[in-house]
Formats: structure tokens, C-alpha cells, sequence
């Protein structure tokens, strides 16, 4: 007669594994959901496909290996504000590359001028998003996002694409519930005025 | 939603759909990265768990703990030579701690000597 009775050490082991492997399921649907939204900021907010694809998949490295264990209603405040800090370090490499290049002898000529962040940015162009779309709109209201100041672009695409309340952008933007609400406001008082045409 | 978290005006919710949109039309590739992306930081997060398993941790703190048995029951067999020179050595930093016995090794009283070495002769005298 076969006894299916296991060690309280074997059922334990079980249960442990059994819990990280429904994190882990869970963890794998909530970053199928999120991941091309995310994408879409990184990509807006960087203007490079391939630095957008790494930001987001650091984003996720962080939040798999740092942060899994979290309740999973915490997730995704944490992972947009692991995104943001990775755009904002790939903007100021940007910015440090574009001085130093300034410095350098055969950019002579232009040393005098102040390196604009902008023109550092590697590929103006819209997206593959945007081109597959062909939407003279969806272009116009991507230049103006990236026109915006970087916190009111990060406030309204966390609040109007990823579609979070004010406590949860605020969380995710690491700021009050107040200045959520003033980036936001400005953000789409400015998109109205640049989009004004289009939108007509 | 233009305030606190109220329902998005017509321009809040164009704006959503057309960025919706364009994040759900991604090229194949794009996608494909992706969920590479994504099955890569799970990997990782597998990768790094696997040195945490508590099931590694028990057999390494059964070894700590004899490790631990071990070096108590040789050092108490130790102990007494330990101690001999131990001690001598505490002796040696106590007075070099200790800046008036250090004085006393130092000083050299004659007349004390003199009159100890009169009572000893005295005495063995009356003896």
C-alpha cells in the first residue's frame, strides 16, 4: 500500500513554489498588458526605438528582480517610476555626450553654442506606430508631446494613455496629488493650443 | 478628468484613443522585442531566486552549526596553554596601560632596599 503522505518540509517547499510561480504568472500577464503602452511613452519621451526598447526592458528587469514580491497593486506605480528614472538617465547621457562632443576639437565651430538636448536626440522622426497609423494627427499630437517640459509629457501620459488616477500618477511620478493635477492641467491646456488646428 | 479624477473631456479622450491606438498597432518586430524583454526579466528574476531557495538554505546552516560545535570543543581542549600566555600578555598591556604602575617598575627606591635587607638581617639575627 502506497502512502502519499509528504515530509512537512517537501508540502512547505510545495506551497512556496507553488506561490512564486502564481507571482510569476501573475507578473507575466500584468507586463503583456503594460508593455507597449510603456513602450509608446519611452518612445515618445526618448525619440529612439532601440533606447525606448531598453528603458523598458531595464523597467522590467527591475521590477521582476527588485519588486515581484510587492502587492501586485503596486506594480505598476513602481514600474513607471522605474521607466521614468531610465529616461531621464538616458536624457542626461544624451545631454553629457552632446557637451563633451562640443568640446572636441573637430566640433571647433560649434563650441561656443550651447549643446540643445534636442538635436542630440537621435532619430526625429515619428515611430513605426505612428508611421504604420499614416494619421496626420497622431503625428502632430506626437510632436506635441515632445515639445512639452518632460514632467507635464510624463503626467499626461501616465495619466491620459496608461489611464491612472491622480494618487496613482502622483505615486508613480513620486511627486504630491497637487502638482499631478497642475502638470496635467498644463500639459492639456498646451496640447489644445498646439493641436488647435487639428482638432477643428 | 481635466481636475481631481472626473470623466475626460472629448479632447482628453481623442488624444487617449489615438495613443492607445498607435501603442496596440506596433510593428511585429517591435512586439517581438517585447515580449523578449519580458521573457528575459523573468528569467532573471528565476535566475536570481534560485540562490534564496530556502531548501539551500537549510543544509548550509546545518554546516554552520557544526562548524560552529567544532571550533568551541577545540578551543576549550586549547584553553589552558591559550590562557598561560594570554595572560601574561594581559599582564604586560595592563601595566603598560597603567601609567603609575609602569612608574613603580621604573623607580629604583635604595633606601627602602636598604632598610629591607637591615630588617632581614635583624631578624634572622634574633632568631
Amino acid at each position: 500500500m502506497h502512502c502519499s503522505i509528504e515530509a512537512p518540509a517537501d508540502r512547505e517547499g510545495l506551497v512556496l513554489t507553488a506561490s512564486r510561480d502564481q507571482t510569476t504568472r501573475a507578473l507575466n500577464g500584468f507586463l503583456t498588458e503594460i508593455e507597449r503602452r510603456a513602450y509608446r511613452m519611452a518612445q515618445i519621451a526618448l525619440r529612439h526605438e532601440e533606447d525606448a526598447l531598453d528603458a523598458v526592458q531595464d523597467a522590467m528587469i527591475q521590477l521582476s528582480r527588485r519588486y515581484a514580491d510587492r502587492p501586485q497593486q503596486e506594480w505598476r506605480p513602481l514600474f513607471y517610476r522605474i521607466l521614468q528614472n531610465r529616461i531621464r538617465d538616458t536624457q542626461r547621457r544624451r545631454t553629457v555626450r552632446g557637451r563633451l562632443m562640443a568640446w572636441l576639437p573637430w566640433n571647433a565651430d560649434d563650441a561656443g553654442e550651447a549643446p540643445d538636448p534636442l538635436a542630440q536626440a537621435p532619430d526625429p522622426t515619428p515611430g513605426p506606430g505612428a508611421r504604420a497609423e499614416g494619421d496626420e494627427i497622431m503625428l502632430a499630437l506626437q510632436v506635441a508631446l515632445q515639445k512639452l517640459p518632460a514632467r507635464q509629457r510624463e503626467c499626461f501620459m501616465l495619466r491620459n494613455l496608461e489611464g491612472m488616477d491622480v494618487a496613482e500618477t502622483a505615486a508613480a511620478m513620486g511627486c504630491s496629488d497637487g502638482s499631478v493635477k497642475t502638470h496635467y492641467s498644463r500639459a492639456v491646456q498646451s496640447l489644445r493650443e498646439q493641436l488647435g488646428e487639428f482638432w477643428t | 478628468m481635466n481636475q481631481e479624477n472626473e470623466d475626460p473631456t472629448p479632447f482628453e479622450q481623442r488624444t487617449r484613443t489615438l495613443l492607445r491606438d498607435s501603442a496596440m498597432q506596433l510593428d511585429g518586430a517591435t512586439r517581438s522585442r517585447l515580449a523578449r524583454a519580458r521573457t528575459a526579466s523573468l528569467a532573471q528574476r528565476e535566475t536570481r531566486r534560485s540562490w534564496f531557495d530556502f531548501r539551500y538554505l537549510a543544509p548550509a546552516g546545518a554546516m554552520a552549526a557544526a562548524l560552529l560545535v567544532t571550533v568551541l570543543f577545540v578551543g576549550r581542549h586549547d584553553a589552558p596553554g591559550v590562557n598561560d600566555s594570554a595572560g601574561g600578555a594581559l599582564d604586560d598591556l595592563e601595566l603598560l596601560a597603567d601609567a603609575d604602575a609602569y612608574e613603580l617598575t621604573q623607580e629604583t627606591d635604595l633606601e627602602f632596599i636598604e632598610w629591607a635587607a637591615t630588617m632581614g638581617e635583624k631578624g634572622q639575627a634574633g632568631t
